[in-house]
């Protein structure tokens, strides 16, 4: 009875496998753009990676890391969220050499649970100090910027506010779009509490919400809304909008709008890279540190995915607002391994997810 | 309902296809007293009973409605000479299909202001539709998605309805809606509750439409605490695990009062002439259609040609390559028609010692296979890695396996195919196997040769249910998947959280289409042919 099924099934197995029989040492498109030359001997060497940062934007680079390196890649692709957590269960028996993470949350709660090893000091020299783990633990491989994003036709540019602090005025009650449980806005705001304290930062939230600040999931939908104008403006990282742009064109009606150089809410949130304690393939997963952290991967981040290069002396695209505030990025994540703890309390006491 | 006592060996097949079931329930048992949770303390606080009563009462509308619309549409499309029937059975099962954290964001991209759906409603002078969010947009939505549950089960047992008991009625001058009220309700009514249970269930478990419908349920409390607090998050799971597991006792309480179900093969079934009635039953039935399963194919196409477009005025590249689309289309099909096959196998042993005899074991592990219904999909993928990784050298056999993979849906689906399976079992006349016995065939021989013909458009339905639900799994698919085995919902994940929408769109309506084409050869063709 299940005879038709099997013939559909056969043919679609034929066409992967025709499709899949390419010489493994030709890369194209994207790929070849980051390793133009001629790909080394393969080698049976490999390297297994949990990856939170998704495969639209990493695949190219691992394909071209594999051309001029021969070591091959595995991927488990997911959130950096549930990746955490399947690390965490499998322990030091678990696959992975290298976990790629979004934002630093699930890096730090790895850390709590100290499952993640030490990356070499020449390759934590790579980047600036703030932007690697005191312990050595992790390193930032790309930034993503928080701003405020704005419809065009709701807000106009002479009235948008220079600081996160305005936007519990009156002017703004109901009109601002916050994504509350979001990862990069949960460890916006314990960045936040440690610059400024934790009874300004919790004010600070409080008062958002009393302002009638709109709860929404994750900055996509944040930014998503904001430009078909159900919402005027939004709490979220700079990426997301140029994709929209990129994607929807004139369609999509916002912008980003860029808060003071030295406002909180202009805070860089890094996408972290960690070797864990279990690795297997050590040598491999520092060979593929260094790769990430190369000139062409970096310009490729800045110039593909719009995102800001942090090492190999790499400037940012020219359509990406200069960066001056590196320095509040220097917050010591480790010092607040166990801050996110507090931080998930606050945020869910301030009813910002009923909002 | 039979008051023989089980085979024993029937018994130990039942146990051993029921235990893995409890893994998930286990692992969060141990995770509580592991992580020192303290759910019993945390159950009586604010931040608990808010969510929970959030829960309870979007979970109780979306059932009410779903059990009505989808008992509707299958008696109108089994039942009437509604114009399309077969084409609407192949389509209505469709909406099974989305997953909910991009059917939910289709909706809104469709229905709320600045939306496709919502421009055409300005230009004929309609402004004010109400913005999807909240109670009323997750209850839409997940009524949407989840009247299938109903449907499917409903449809199929009204097809083996025999007709005779309505002409009966009808001759002693019942009136078509006394009719169903006295006759087919109560035949119908195991599967109803059945499915009901399962809307239920999905319900309290669901994280992607309530999250983007930014309605606070506990999962969405769940998951915001996994890493901050993880002893919350495994109290609070126990809790969900805990109402799942009241809900379905309620369920079998009610059952046990329904009446006995008949059933002849082969019979003609009763047909109803909608008369004066056809014009609202179209209308209703493509209302349904247009909003759970057109709404968001449009905003799936228009997603897709914004892509398609952008390209051609040379933008950004597509970042998606056929050969990998096909190698995602062929691990869906392959994995979620393989959960399908192993499911029914695993499920009917169980629901023969549910549905035939009075049997306490049958009773409890029907109940612990539901109930696992409402465990969320990234607890069965951790328990599955808790406990391969302390099983030694099964663990390591199975470890990123095919196997393991497999497994783990049928753990999350396998529930799904039960209630129906019961209902089927509960069909089996007793007096075909009294007449199997006589002619000496034995407990296999009469197995295959009376029950399973007879059980057959229950069990393609339990098994359509099963796969359609598989296509679309996310947590399990990521975390328990061998390295290297994306799947089309994997896919569309990673291209949508990274704002790819046009390459999310793409492969969501792959997955329609390969969606609808199982649901002809699984659901449809083969149960038509009674």
């Amino acid at each position: 009875m299940y005879r038709p099924l099997v013939s559909v099934l056969l043919t679609f197995t034929l066409i992967v496998t025709a499709c899949g029989s390419s010489d493994r040492l030709q890369i194209e498109g994207l790929a070849a753009e980051i390793n133009p030359d001629e790909c080394a001997e393969p080698t049976d060497r490999t390297v297994t990676i949990y990856s939170g940062r998704k495969e639209n934007l990493i695949e190219p680079v691992l394909e071209a890391f594999t051309c001029a390196t021969g070591i091959d890649t595995e991927v488990r692709w997911g959130s950096s969220t549930q990746l955490a957590l399947l690390i965490n269960e499998e322990a030091n028996r678990s696959a992975a050499d290298i976990f790629l993470s979004q934002s630093p949350g699930p890096v730090g709660f790895l850390e709590s649970k100290d499952l993640l090893g030490t990356i070499s000091t020449e390759l934590l020299s790579l980047v600036s100090e703030e932007n690697r783990s005191t312990k050595g633990s992790w390193i930032g491989f790309s930034g993503r910027k928080r701003v405020l994003v704005h419809n065009i036709d709701l807000v106009t540019d002479d009235e948008l506010p220079t600081s996160v602090f305005e936007l519990t005025d009156e002017k703004w009650r109901g009109k601002v779009a916050i994504p509350g449980t979001n990862g990069s806005f949960v460890d916006w705001f314990t960045v936040f509490r440690d610059q400024y304290g934790t009874d300004v930062a919790t004010k600070w939230l409080n008062d958002m919400v009393k302002n009638g600040a709109r709860y929404y999931p994750n900055n996509r939908s944040i930014v998503e809304a904001a430009g078909r104008g159900e919402i005027e403006m939004g709490l979220v990282n700079h990426y997301y909008n140029y994709q929209e742009v990129a994607a929807a064109g004139d369609a999509h009606r916002a912008k980003n709008h860029d808060l003071d150089d030295n406002d909180i809410g202009s805070l860089l949130i890094i996408t972290a890279a960690t070797v864990l304690a279990s690795a297997k393939n050590q040598t491999e997963a520092h060979e593929l540190l260094d790769y990430l952290l190369s000139a062409p991967v970096q310009n490729y981040f800045t110039n593909q995915t719009l995102e800001y290069p942090l090492a190999a002396g790499v400037k940012p695209n020219a359509a990406l607002p200069p960066l001056t505030a590196l320095e509040i990025g220097s917050v010591d994540f480790d010092a607040l391994g166990g801050g996110f703890d507090e931080t998930a309390r606050i945020i869910e006491a301030s009813g910002i997810q009923n909002q | 309902m039979s008051q023989t006592r089980a085979p024993r060996r029937l018994h130990a097949i039942g146990l051993v296809c029921a235990v893995p079931f409890a893994f998930p329930g286990l692992y969060l048992i141990w995770r509580n007293f592991t992580s020192r949770a303290d759910p019993l303390g945390l159950l009586f606080t604010n931040q608990t009973l808010q969510p929970l009563w959030r829960t309870l009462r979007l979970a109780i509308l979306v059932s009410i409605s779903a059990a009505c619309l989808g008992t509707a549409l299958a008696w109108l499309t089994t039942r009437t000479d509604l114009p399309f029937r077969r084409l609407l059975r192949v389509v209505l099962p469709i909406p099974l299909v989305f997953p909910t954290f991009i059917g939910a964001a289709a909706f809104i991209r469709t229905l709320n202001p600045g939306g496709l759906a919502n421009d055409l409603f300005g230009s004929i002078g309609v402004n004010q539709t109400p913005e999807l969010r909240g109670l009323f947009g997750a209850w839409l939505v997940l009524t949407l998605f989840c009247y299938p549950y109903v449907y499917l089960p409903v449809a199929a047992r009204l097809r083996q309805l025999p007709g005779s008991f309505e002409q009966t009625a009808r001759l002693l001058g019942d009136s078509v809606p006394q009719l169903f009220r006295r006759v087919v309700l109560r035949q119908i009514a195991g599967s109803l509750t059945a499915g009901t249970l399962l809307v239920f269930l999905y319900t309290i478990s669901d994280f992607g439409a309530v999250q983007l419908m930014r309605y606070d349920t506990l999962t969405r409390a769940i998951e915001s605490n996994y890493l901050a607090r993880p002893p919350m998050a495994f109290a609070l799971s126990l809790i969900l695990l805990a109402v799942a597991g009241f809900v379905v006792a309620v369920e079998r309480r009610i059952n046990r009062r329904l009446p006995e179900v008949a059933t002849h093969r082969a019979h003609e079934a009763a047909r109803y002439e909608l008369g004066g009635w056809k014009t609202p039953a179209i209308l209703f039935v493509g209302a349904t259609f247009a909003l759970s399963t057109l709404a968001p194919i449009t905003a799936l196409l228009d997603w897709a040609s914004d892509g398609l477009l952008r390209t051609q005025r040379g933008g950004r590249p597509l970042t998606i390559d056929p050969s990998k689309v096909f190698e995602a289309t062929a691990n869906t099909l392959s994995s979620s028609i393989a959960t399908g096959v192993v499911a029914l196998i695993a499920i009917i042993p169980i629901a023969i010692l549910a549905g035939r005899y009075r049997d306490r074991i049958g009773r409890f592990t029907h109940s612990v296979v539901i109930a696992t219904f409402a465990v969320p999909g990234i607890l069965i993928a951790l328990s599955l890695r808790f406990w391969t990784l302390r099983s030694g050298f099964v663990g390591d056999l199975l470890y990123d396996s095919m196997p393991l993979l497999i497994f783990a849906y049928v753990l999350r689906f396998g529930s799904l195919a039960m209630g129906i399976a019961v209902v089927s079992v509960k069909a089996v006349p007793n007096r075909l196997h009294d007449a199997a016995a006589t002619l000496g065939a034995d407990k296999w021989r009469s197995f295959r040769s009376v029950d399973l013909p007879t059980m057959r458009p229950g069990l393609l339905a339990a098994g359509g249910l099963v796969v359609l639900s598989t296509m679309k799994e996310l947590p399990i698919s990521l975390i328990v998947a061998p390295i290297g085995f994306p799947t089309l919902t994997t896919r569309i994940f990673g291209s949508f959280e990274e704002a790819f929408v046009a390459e999310a769109g793409i492969m969501a309506l792959v997955l329609v289409c390969a969606s609808a084409v199982l649901s002809w050869f699984l659901v449809l063709r083969r149960a038509d042919h009674l």
